[in-house]
């Protein structure tokens, strides 16, 4: 298995709990793990009986994990603050009123939350020593936009870094005879931080495909089906690797002498997910690395051990 | 004052002259008109960088507030440029000495 591995799905399938479940399950065997969780409901507080927040805490209980809870509005206030203090170091006062307005404003786009979670995400990936860093995403379609924000801005910075560039261009071809050119490449510090920005860009979407993996929880009803369908062919069109499918949720059988109403309903229900386990099993390219029955309370505690057993996903480093 | 030194001098004046006929008819214009175009071309990037001053929202505008502090004095200007500017065809002509 890939170092950074991704837990996705739809709302509610469990994310959290088989997240925290691998968690647990690599850190028994004695990995450094760190669980990341990105889902602005941030349940693994919930799982693990115990608040966190942005920086790595140790899980009361384990030797070698730790939990990170990623607030995009905290980020976004803290980007907020540090262009500001640029921008009291390098301009006078008197313009900077103006420039303060431009500033709020672009904190308060709805693009901001998700640039400031990507680039937490990214800076973890970079700067983790863990053995292993597992990460609980929020559901699908907010994830999946998530990835393909490295490729999308990619490209939109390195048209601004043409535009600029051109313009300097011009600048410089302007300063005949001698005169001093109004800008030049050499020290622009607008090119150097696009140049930047470019490149954190390059190294998220190089380590998303090299390093990650992509485990997809789904539960045996039709929609989840759906949704996982479309997950799969989507992370496939980016060039994400999807180790496999972990199915949740699964009705446990009634034993057979039991002949009641709720026993009658407990074997149709399995029926039907029977239905559903088969079309996964058959029609999905990844494979199915567990199923995991439904639990009677919220898995903590002790629970977490028990599903961490039921499941088979790999753990090797 | 004796001949040679006489058409010493007249020389002098005449490629003088010559100097700043060409300096104003061709190299001014000339670096006048690829200055403007730098400068247009910087409007571009600005409008690239920061369309939501004018209400049209960016994916990249929280990345680009980033150059602000080092784009400040421009930025202002280029911003009440934008807001005064009548057409586009003003400024291009402008250019052309018409």
């Amino acid at each position: 298995m890939r170092r950074f591995v991704f837990f996705g799905g739809k709302g509610g399938v469990g994310k959290t709990t088989m997240s925290s479940a691998y968690a647990h399950k690599c850190a028994t065997e004695g990995q450094d793990v760190l669980l990341v969780s990105t889902d602005p409901a941030h349940s693994t507080a919930d799982v693990f009986d115990q608040p966190f927040d942005d920086e790595p805490t140790p899980v009361d209980g384990y030797e070698s994990l730790e939990v990170l809870e990623i607030d995009p509005e905290e980020e976004v206030t803290e980007h907020l603050m540090e262009t500001k203090r640029a921008l009291g170091d390098q301009v006078s006062a008197s313009i900077v009123n103006e420039i303060d307005r431009q500033i709020e404003l672009a904190h308060q786009t709805p693009g901001a939350h998700e640039a400031a979670l990507f680039d937490r995400f990214i800076e973890i990936m970079r700067e983790s020593e863990h053995d292993r860093v597992v990460f609980d995403t929020s559901p699908t379609g907010g994830t999946l936009r998530l990835l393909s924000l490295p490729e999308y801005l990619g490209g939109w910075i390195e048209r601004l870094v043409e535009k600029r560039e051109a313009s300097i261009d011009l600048y410089e071809k302007a300063a005949i005879g001698g005169r001093e050119p109004r800008r030049t490449a050499m020290g622009d510090p607008i090119l150097a931080r696009l140049r930047a920005r470019k490149e954190n860009f390059e190294f998220a979407r190089r380590t998303l495909r090299d390093e990650a993996a992509f485990v997809l929880v789904v539960n045996p009803d039709e929609l989840s089906l759906r949704e996982t369908e479309r997950a799969v062919e989507s992370l496939a069109d980016r060039g994400l690797h999807v180790e496999g499918l972990v199915a949740n949720r699964l009705t446990p059988a009634p034993d057979d002498d039991e002949n009641g109403r709720g026993a009658r309903f407990l074997r149709q229900r399995i029926e039907t997910e029977e239905g559903h386990l088969r079309e996964l099993r058959e029609e999905f390219d990844p494979p199915v690395l567990a199923t995991v029955e439904t639990r009677v309370s919220e898995v903590k505690g002790s629970f977490l051990a028990e599903v961490a057993d039921e499941l088979g996903v790999d753990t090797q480093l | 004052m004796d001949l040679p030194t006489r058409i010493e001098r007249f020389r002098e004046t005449v490629v003088e002259w010559l100097r700043g006929l060409y300096h104003g008819m061709v190299s001014h214009p000339a670096y006048e008109l690829v200055e403007k175009e730098a400068e247009d071309q910087e409007d571009a990037f600005l409008l690239s960088c920061f369309p939501d001053a004018f209400g049209i929202p960016s994916p990249v505008s929280y990345y680009t507030t980033e150059l602000l502090p080092y784009l400040a004095e421009e930025f202002e200007q280029w911003e009440r440029r934008m807001w005064d500017r009548e057409s586009m065809l003003q400024r291009k002509g402008e250019q052309y000495h018409f």
